[in-house]
């Protein structure tokens, strides 16, 4: 794999979050700071960069693609909501509205231990790791691969949202979970706490973003491409793809998860509607907007179609469907990689570039 | 419980009101200006005259039942004015006994009916009604207020009333009607009759009809009695159960027939060209949308023919969704074939804006359908299953689809074609088949065929912008499980998911159900990734 150089797109974009991030906490409290709704926007296109990395992880670098990366990130997201409110209400005393909606008096069982983030974060890993394991192990073993994968992702995920959607499993029903009031302590819906969260979002995208690129320039990363390439082939060699294929998809679901934590304190809202198939599709578009295989291509198409989104949906919600399916349209007709191709003639030389320019290596189920 | 607890009541009631009627029913001559009297007397002696009234209704010759008719109306209006000769008729201004006109002496008195009272004469004004309404709707409208007092329905009165019913459903109703009100005669051997007739008719209601006499006070003390309805509740409870069995078959079969139709255009584009078309449920939608379409053109061209608009509607909703399907191939999916993902997207950026074009152009809310007569009512049965004539136009035409889609396929130089490059493409192309023309016109035929299921849909499901949403992953489903570009196997799938569908349903639910399903397929493929009915072929 190539070398990084100072000059690589992803040591700048690296380092433009970084500055970023210590810019909005250094200004934080004085007359230059970001308005609460800018923040607040920034900390949750960062969770939407982290949550596209993952896809691309996986799309980008292994060829497969998932159609249901909105479970893991919902996964995350209801398991962080659940320590919330669980927390709020050793605090405040404040019952959650749901438990009111159910007329229940007290949290289900398996609510038990929620209040300790460190039980919340090891059952949201713990979780994850079974569902994207037990789910990536059947598939990949009988080798259901390319659109086949990406339907019974589909499928799962709607599953997921149509039990979700009922209001007797013990997760707020259709209604979701809110009113999320302390974190960690602290009172939330502050400016302080906002940015806070931004930044640490912020912060863990910079972190992401290196760990991904560490990973993909390793030998372990070359073996992924390979598989992407021509599965076949590095199989006949002696490789085995399946171990390969279920820890990447592993890696992805967790990075998918821990994207929807940072989430849902910044939204304040957890609820069904995240696991609708078509926002794990939009994930997708994200990054084939911004360009598959590429870490940084990811990151800017998260940024750039959720701040259009952000800004639109406030401005002519109606017209913005509209413009995704031109996008898209566009995307994958003239640029089939993505924001890459119009920037790599410019200043940026991604790696590997010279085969990505051609197809990625996409082949037929 | 209650049911019975009110029935008993009512029996009691019956038995008060009815024991003093036939007395003077069998008296021949109605005495006109006693009945009048009696009308503007006291609570006891109205009540007295409801029950003559009803007993008029019922056994009164044609020419007392037609001057008596006004008299219960206008009891329960308030429209009779009493005074001291008698009485008048507000309505008309003509004297109650004689039907001559002339105005109220003095004050008139207007009688208000007790709260006893009132049902006694609504009962006496429905029975006229039935008997003598000329508008069939008036005579079911009375049909269903004698329905509610069942106990209370003098002698005989049904049965004359069915006999002159000339409306068949009407009639049908009325003699059930009677069957309940047998069920509670004083006569015991005309109840075990009565129970007889009802065990013939096997269904929930007479379930709860039947059930009710073993709390009856003969139950206990009649032992025929009690054998009778202990023989017509277990001959209705197999009844049921056949019906409910049969019902869940025909739930099923419908529910998998309109899977067919979503998935079998999927099936087939899916086997030749790799791509998952994502906008296959959009094109169900306006299916559905042209058919609306298509009855409203009528409604405004030609209103004789607006009951055919489901028909009429079969070749304009396939050409339409497959002109839509043939420009989709031709300006985007063509370049993608290289690209299954990357197709993926494209539809899914066409579903979404088909989807937000339906949206703007039509709105959100359902479209309304007119239901013709062939898609109307249906035939009880047994039990509670009716054979519905709406999802049996569902399942014909999915039948039909498929033999056509069959013999297309099967039969024709087309077909072969599309067999030949679904099986090896490179090969299919080596010997001059025109592959890109071929997968042009499939996607045509698949897409044509998703605007047949929106047509077939419209009449059972609701229409709007997002229905297409609701089937498009059952259709893939369908055919990820049946195998890629086998009829058979999208038969076969849509069957099964349907009918799992349906029995799991009442059981756990139909989010279970879904739940179930996917989690049986996914295990499925663990034995037979390629489906149930794997094309020979190379594995692509």
């Amino acid at each position: 794999m190539s070398r990084i150089g100072p000059t690589s797109p992803i040591v700048l974009l690296i380092g433009l979050i970084i500055l970023v991030a210590m810019a909005m906490a250094g200004l934080a409290g004085t007359e230059f700071a970001l308005s609460r709704y800018l923040a607040n926007a920034i900390g949750q296109l960062a969770a939407f960069a982290v949550l596209a990395i993952s896809l691309d992880l996986i799309w980008g670098y292994l060829g497969i693609l998932s159609l249901g990366h909105g479970l893991f990130f919902a996964l995350g997201g209801y398991l962080m909501a659940m320590y919330l409110l669980k927390h709020s209400f050793e605090i405040t005393a404040t019952v959650p509205d749901f438990l009111q909606f159910m007329g229940w008096k007290d949290f289900p069982f398996y609510w038990a231990g929620f209040e300790f983030f460190p039980y919340a974060l090891a059952v949201a890993v713990v979780v994850t790791l079974l569902v994207s394991g037990i789910f990536g192990y059947v598939s990949f073993r009988s080798r259901v691969g390319g659109v086949y994968f990406a339907i019974i992702t589909q499928a799962l995920v709607y599953v997921a949202m149509l039990l979700m959607f009922r209001n007797d499993t013990g997760f707020g029903g259709n209604n979701g979970m809110t009113g999320f009031t302390v974190l960690f302590g602290w009172p939330m819906g502050t400016s302080g706490m906002i940015t806070a969260l931004a930044v640490a979002s912020l912060l863990v995208l910079a972190w992401v973003l290196l760990g991904c690129r560490w990973l993909v320039g390793s030998r372990f990363g070359a073996l992924m491409l390979a598989t992407r390439d021509d599965e076949t082939r590095l199989r006949t060699m002696g490789y085995e793809t399946l171990r390969l294929k279920l820890i990447v998809w592993c890696l992805s679901a967790l990075i998918a998860m821990l994207a929807g934590m940072l989430y849902v304190p910044q939204v304040g809202i957890i609820n069904p509607r995240v696991l609708s198939p078509e926002l794990s599709l939009e994930i997708a578009v994200w990054v084939a907007i911004g360009g598959r295989g590429h870490l940084v291509g990811a990151v800017i198409g998260a940024l750039l179609v959720n701040a259009v989104k952000f800004w639109l949906s406030s401005a002519a919600p109606e017209i913005w469907p509209f413009i995704l399916s031109g996008l898209i349209v566009l995307v994958v007709l003239v640029f089939p990689n993505g924001l890459m191709d119009i920037a790599k003639f410019k200043f940026v030389r991604p790696m590997g570039a010279k085969r990505l320019a051609a197809d990625l290596g996409e082949s037929r189920p | 419980m209650k049911l019975a607890r009110s029935a008993l009541l009512l029996a009691g009631l019956a038995g008060a009101l009815l024991l003093a009627p036939p007395a003077r029913a069998q008296a021949q001559a109605l005495d006109r200006a006693g009945l009048v009297q009696e009308l503007c007397g006291d609570a006891g002696a109205m009540g007295r005259a409801g029950a003559t009234l009803a007993a008029t209704a019922a056994a009164g010759s044609d020419e007392d039942r037609a001057w008596a008719a006004p008299l219960a109306r206008a009891a329960i209006d308030r429209k009779l004015g009493c005074d001291e000769t008698g009485a008048v008729l507000e309505e008309g201004g003509l004297d109650a006994v004689t039907r001559t006109p002339r105005a109220a002496t003095g004050t008139p008195r207007a009688p208000l009916l007790s709260l006893r009272n009132r049902p006694v004469f609504e009962l006496g004004d429905a029975a006229f009604a039935l008997r003598g309404a000329p508008d069939p709707a008036r005579r079911a409208a009375a049909l269903k207020t004698l329905e509610r007092r069942p106990a209370l329905i003098p002698e005989r009165l049904l049965d004359r009333a069915a006999e002159a019913e000339t409306d068949a459903g009407l009639k049908e109703q009325i003699d059930t009607l009677a069957q309940t009100a047998a069920l509670n005669a004083a006569d015991p051997a005309a109840r075990i009759r009565a129970i007889g007739r009802v065990a013939e008719n096997p269904s929930r209601r007479a379930l709860t009809r039947i059930s009710a006499l073993a709390r009856d006070p003969a139950y206990e003390a009649n032992p025929e009695f009690r054998a009778a309805v202990d023989a017509a509740t277990a001959r209705i409870e197999r009844g049921i159960a056949i019906g409910d069995a049969l019902a869940t078959l025909y739930n099923g079969l419908s529910f998998a027939s309109i899977l067919f139709m979503a998935a079998i255009g999927l099936a087939i584009i899916f086997g030749l060209m790799g791509v998952i078309n994502l906008a296959q449920g959009e094109l169900i939608m306006i299916g559905a949308y042209v058919t609306w379409l298509v009855q409203q053109g009528l409604r405004a061209v030609a209103p004789g023919l607006l009951d055919w608009y489901l028909i009429l509607a079969i070749p304009v909703a396939f050409l339409v969704t497959a002109a839509i399907g043939i420009a989709l191939e031709a300006s985007l999916l063509r370049h993608l074939y290289k690209r299954p993902l990357m197709s993926l997207l494209a539809t899914w950026a066409v579903s979404l804006f088909l989807m937000n074009l339906v949206r703007v152009v039509f709105g959100t809310q359902n479209l309304q359908f007119e239901t013709p007569f062939y898609v109307t009512g249906g035939v009880p049965v047994i039990g509670d299953f009716i054979f519905t004539w709406n999802r049996m136009f569902a399942i014909a035409f999915a039948a039909l689809t498929l033999a056509l889609t069959w013999a297309l396929v099967r039969r024709t130089p087309f077909g072969l074609n599309i067999r030949a490059v679904t099986q090896n493409r490179d090969m299919a192309a080596c010997i001059g088949i025109p592959t890109r023309r071929v997968d042009m016109m499939a996607f045509g035929l698949g897409s044509g065929l998703a605007g047949l299921a929106g047509l077939a849909l419209s009449p059972i499901y609701s229409v709007n912008p997002q229905m297409g949403q609701n089937f498009i992953i059952d259709a893939f489903m369908v055919v990820v499980l049946g195998g890629v570009g086998t009829i058979a196997g999208t038969v076969v799938a849509a069957l099964g998911i349907g009918q799992i569908n349906v029995l799991i349903e009442p059981l756990w639910g139909a989010v279970a159900a879904k739940v179930i399903v996917l989690l049986m397929i996914i295990a499925f493929l663990q034995w037979r990734p390629e489906g149930l009915f794997a094309v020979k072929g190379r594995r692509k």
